[in-house]
């Protein structure tokens, strides 16, 4: 039996999925593990990417790892804490630099073993985590996922439905008045910037009024009738959601608990979509396609999970 | 169906009222045609029947306008979503969804349909307009005619009985138009839907409508059949014009109405073009083996021809035929791939801009793409220093052509024709004598297509040498000493015009059908004996 | 009841919302010795996205009519297209100067809106999602925020420096803020110029100015201040005077509350 393409699943299946593996690679110290994601990743990529043009882009997230990888390496080469205990593998002639203001820099010089494997080792837990946002952000349509938001964000999804469909008609409108001004002899130099974009843009003004109307008269911004008590839970939870991610940040950093930190980040994210339901309350419309999870999309999303309780049970 | 009492409206003072004391009614399930020069306030009008007037365009406005019983005073477009359909100049400026299903639920979904409605509604549309085969479809992958399918279905699927067009066939072309006339003539006719329609190319709508309202542009409305407003209408379509011209006792709608009137008229018939005093005629522009293309692609194949000073030629042939990549070929604008251009004063093609400025010039399809300071004088101003020219050149070509423009407006809320004639008198301003013109009709009424065609043929009898691309026959005809036909990049022999508008050509002028007559292209050749 | 803005609501969670922002740009700086950087690194990536949307939905929802959310649709088009043309010119950002014209005409929430869409539909077309795409999205939205609560002045040539002078400043910090993002990845832990646990904020400060002078940012950020300087000096008074006429074409845009 084939395996079915990307688009036939949920768009945010493949989002749950590549956060999920980033997670898992971030909370790893093994570099085996962090490959084997790495490897999972593009495995995803190669067996469910579709025809259209937003799945080609494995080329530019492999090639970005990479210099993700080499430029972690490279940086911890050249500006490196000398530590005569430890064993070396690399010995370069020092430099040393005064940047001036009192800064003072040495480059180069000896490399110890332990740090170059921890360079390498950070690359490539971040190479995972680059690769994971890459095959869900390559695997999931954009514009399907558009169509998935919470009605809470549909004015911000409709602006960039919009501008998505806009773009090429702008290119070529820019374009052409570029050329226009050609025809007028005038130069193409940066100079000419505003009397490019000033006819592009009362064009896209004008446009723009023709699209209002058009939303306009087929009822777009009818509300339905909201309660008092529906604005104030959205309210709440709202800045709810906010302290407690304010609160969260400073635990996490002040080193003064994983847990308690943890603990507000969940709040934070249950008040967020509290808040976002009851956002969603307040309009009158109704979806005509309603993309449902499935079995397939939920066997994706276990295998995400299954990771990281795997890897979170080996390290412990 | 929808009733207006004593409507004014206007942007500023009393004075300046864009629509004063209209007085109408639209009967349930007629159509009607809102006509009107360029400018006058038609568009106005139709957006008065649904709020748009004044919730999107700002003004103010007084007196009362039903629909369906009901006063929408006061009301957003949106309350009236459910009632009154309407679609834009342009439909695919005016699509929101990806795909022809996201348009037709569109409006349904904002209104809150349940899911069930919404598919009953869809299979409606889909029956009436045939748009099942598309419904996947992205929208931008339609032609011209699907998307103006499109957008009607869009405007009607929540059960509206109302529709409100703005210029539905202008962008289209003659067979799409037809399709979509007819689909409108059932809606009215089987589904008792309104439709009001505002339109300049009236001959594609004449003989669908059932009332004619006529927005004169002074403000005033008047209503009535299209024999009472046709008779002296001056924005009309040819045949209306000779009907009026020669007095006939009813104005004809169609040729097979104007046949026997014609058969019974006693006409003089002038000569089409005036003899040029100062014959010129040596050749202004040769090119020889023209090659031109984007990329790999040759979209100009071959080309051979030559034009004389003191003549205009007319470029024609169907969309994406090559008329534009011509054009910029011609204007070193694009890079030749092979072949030369040649005119007295060298090849323009190595000249630098501003020497090549002086020889040859055009104005692009969007005049205004030229024009980007905020008032008149400005660009004229530009325009007198870019050419390093004496104060007030520019502005005195303008008045020339067009008498004048107030300096303090701003260029973009001109009207087509004056955003037009201001492009020309800057593009003339350097004196080059060769001018290039594409599409120069879009837009335009037939006044100002009768003003832009003595502006040209002025220009002509002045000596210059012009080409312009266009597929309004009917303008051809009032313009051009010979036809220079464009097909798939190919130019075909060049003809004269009376051959290729002529009664035997594939795009016959409605005069040339009429007459069957070689010689006789154009109304303005027709005298009363 | 429709849903209406409360101005005090509204400060109050851009505030905690900026303040929470900064410490996920700028947590190197002072970090502490007992927490894990691996986890805030990751811990930030999600939380971000959830604070842009809770801002965007404040901003948005139920406050904004189809002509706003029109011209957003427009505006982003025209800034994401600007973007990508200019991409091909030697680094040249173009991004901002639209941004910061059009927030300081259409408001400080229009500005926050496009902000944020201008960014995401720029890396849409160009598919340069990653997962900087939410941080960017904020600090530009955040620009857009400033922009629009610049004070209205009335000679076009005062606001013409008033956006020039924020232009240099504002697009400046963007590029820091950016950079200081970049730091722990590409840097990591226990070079010279990477950030120390526990360390001064001064101590860091420095190490990360090293940092952005060997990576060769700070010269990338300079020149991001420099051509949005330039180009709004060259467009601002054509496009200020565009998007007035836009705005007051009577009772198109009314400034958001």
């Amino acid at each position: 039996m084939p395996l079915p393409k990307a688009e036939n699943f949920h768009p945010t299946t493949w989002w749950i999925l590549g956060l999920l593996l980033a997670l898992t690679a971030s909370m790893s110290t093994d570099p085996m593990l962090m490959v084997s994601i790495c490897l999972i990743n593009v495995t995803l990529l190669l067996v469910f990417r579709g025809e259209s043009n937003w799945a080609q882009s494995l080329n530019f997230y492999l090639a970005l790892a990479a210099i993700v990888i080499v430029t972690r390496v490279v940086f911890r080469v050249i500006f490196n804490f000398s530590d005569p205990s430890a064993p070396a593998v690399l010995q370069l002639p020092a430099i040393e630099l005064n940047l001036g203001f009192g800064m003072k820099s040495s480059l180069l010089g000896r490399v110890s073993a332990q740090a170059f494997f921890s360079a390498l080792t950070d690359g490539f837990r971040l190479a995972a985590i680059i690769l994971s946002v890459a095959s869900a952000n390559t695997l999931a349509n954009p514009r399907k996922l558009l169509k998935a938001t919470p009605g809470a964000l549909y004015e911000v999804a409709t602006a960039v439905v919009i501008a998505i469909n806009l773009a090429p008609q702008l290119i070529a409108s820019l374009l052409r008045v570029r050329q226009a001004r050609q025809l007028r002899g005038r130069s193409k130099g940066l100079s000419s910037l505003a009397s490019i974009v000033t006819p592009a843009l009362e064009d896209t003004i004008d446009s723009s009024l023709a699209l209002a109307a058009s939303m306009d008269t087929r009822g777009f911004g009818r509300k339905g009738q909201v309660s008092s008590t529906t604005i104030a839970i959205s309210r709440t939870a709202t800045a709810l959601a906010l302290l407690a991610a304010v609160l969260g940040i400073f635990f996490l950093l002040s080193g003064s608990g994983n847990w308690l930190a943890a603990l507000a980040f969940l709040i934070t994210i249950g008040a967020t979509s509290i808040s976002l339901r009851a956002t969603s309350k307040q309009g009158l419309r109704s979806r005509f396609r309603v993309i449902k999870f499935q079995g397939k999309d939920l066997a994706v999303i276990s295998f995400g999970i299954a990771t990281l309780a795997l890897s979170m049970a080996l390290g412990a | 169906m929808i009733r207006v009492k004593n409507l004014n409206f206007g942007y500023g003072s009393s004075e300046e009222l864009v629509l004063r004391h209209v007085n109408l009614h639209i009967n349930s399930g007629d159509i009607a045609l809102i006509c009107g020069p360029t400018g006058s306030g038609k568009s106005s009008l139709l957006k008065c029947f649904n709020g748009l007037v004044p919730h999107f365009t700002g003004g103010t406005m007084s007196g009362e306008v039903l629909v369906n019983g009901k006063a929408i005073q006061g009301r957003q477009p949106r309350q009236l979503a459910e009632t009154i359909g309407y679609v834009n100049q342009q439909p695919e400026g005016s699509f929101v969804g990806d795909t022809v299903e996201d348009e037709l639920v569109y409006g349904m979904e904002q209104l809150g349909f349940t899911r069930s409605k919404m598919q009953g509604q869809l299979d409606w549309v889909c029956r009436r307009f045939d748009l099942g085969p598309l419904l996947e479809r992205n929208l931008n992958q339609l032609s011209g005619g699907q998307q103006q399918k499109v957008a009607i279905a869009a405007a009607l699927a929540a059960g509206q009985r109302v529709l409100l067009l703005d210029e539905p066939t202008s962008a289209l072309s003659p067979d799409a138009a037809q399709e979509v006339l007819a689909i409108l003539r059932d809606l009215a006719k089987n589904d008792g839907i309104t439709v009001a329609i505002v339109e300049h190319r009236i001959e594609r709508v004449l003989d669908l409508v059932d009332t004619v309202i006529t927005v004169h542009g002074d403000g005033s409305v008047t209503q009535g059949s299209k024999q009472t407003q046709f008779t002296d209408y001056r924005y009309a379509p040819p045949l209306v014009e000779l009907s009026q011209k020669l007095n006939w006792p009813a104005i004809a709608t169609s040729l097979e109405a104007a046949l026997p009137h014609w058969d019974s008229s006693k006409v003089t018939i002038t000569e089409r073009l005036p003899e040029v005093s100062e014959k010129t005629p040596d050749v202004a522009l040769r090119v020889e083996n023209l090659t031109a293309g984007y990329g790999n692609g040759d979209v100009i194949k071959n080309a051979n021809f030559a034009l004389n000073h003191s003549s205009v030629t007319a470029l024609m042939g169907p969309n994406g035929s090559g008329k534009t990549t011509l054009l910029s070929a011609l204007l070193g604008t694009l890079k030749l791939k092979f072949g030369t251009i040649s005119t007295i004063d060298g090849n323009p093609v190595h000249m630098k801009p501003e020497r090549r400025l002086r020889l040859i010039t055009a104005v692009p399809q969007q005049a205004s793409d030229l024009l980007f300071l905020n008032t008149v004088s400005k660009e004229l101003a530009e325009s007198d220093k870019f050419g390093g020219l004496a104060n007030g050149t520019t502005a005195r070509i303008l008045e020339s052509l067009t008498g004048r423009i107030d300096p303090q407006r701003h260029p973009r809320d001109l009207s087509a024709g004056q955003q037009l004639s201001l492009t020309l008198a800057i593009q003339l301003a350097n004196g080059a004598k060769i001018l290039l013109l594409d599409e120069p009709t879009r837009g335009l009424d037939y006044q100002a297509k009768h003003r832009l065609a003595k502006q040209i043929i002025r220009l002509r009898n002045e000596g210059h040498c012009l080409l312009v691309s266009s597929h309004d026959v009917e303008f051809v005809a009032q313009i051009a000493d010979r036809v220079l036909e464009i097909n798939q990049g190919q130019i075909k022999a060049t003809s004269s015009t009376e051959t290729a508008l002529g009664p035997n050509s594939p795009h016959p002028t409605q005069l040339a059908s009429l007459s069957q007559s070689n010689n006789l292209l154009s109304v303005g050749q027709v005298w009363p004996a | 009841m429709t849903l209406k803005k409360s101005p005090w609501f509204r400060l109050l969670i851009t505030s905690l919302s900026g303040l929470a922002s900064l410490m996920m740009f700028a947590w190197p700086l002072f970090i502490s010795v007992g927490s894990e950087p691996r986890y805030s690194q990751t811990v930030f990536l999600i939380l971000m996205p959830v604070l842009l949307v809770l801002l965007l939905v404040e901003y948005s929802a139920g406050g904004i009519d189809s002509r706003q959310i029109a011209l957003l649709g427009v505006l982003t088009a025209l800034n994401a297209v600007i973007r990508m043309l200019g991409a091909g010119t030697a680094g040249i950002e173009t991004s901002f100067f639209l941004i910061i014209i059009s927030a300081y005409v259409f408001g400080s929430s229009f500005g926050f809106l496009l902000g944020a869409t201008s960014l995401l539909v720029s890396a849409l077309l160009t598919g340069g999602i990653g997962p900087w795409l939410p941080f960017q999205m904020m600090a530009a939205a955040l620009l857009g925020l400033l922009a629009g609560s610049l004070p209205k002045v009335k000679s076009t040539w005062l606001q013409t420096a008033n956006l020039i002078i924020f232009a240099f400043v504002g697009s400046f910090i963007y590029g820091g803020l950016m950079t200081l993002w970049n730091w722990p990845f590409l840097a990591g832990q226990g070079s010279t110029v990477s950030y120390l646990p526990g360390g001064s904020i001064a101590d860091n400060l420095s190490r990360f100015i090293q940092y952005e002078i060997f990576t060769g940012g700070l010269v990338w950020d300079l020149g991001r201040a420099i051509t949005t300087s330039v180009l709004i000096l060259l467009t601002a008074p054509a496009l200020l005077a565009t998007l007035n006429r836009a705005a007051n074409r009577a009772g198109f845009v009314k400034p958001l509350v």
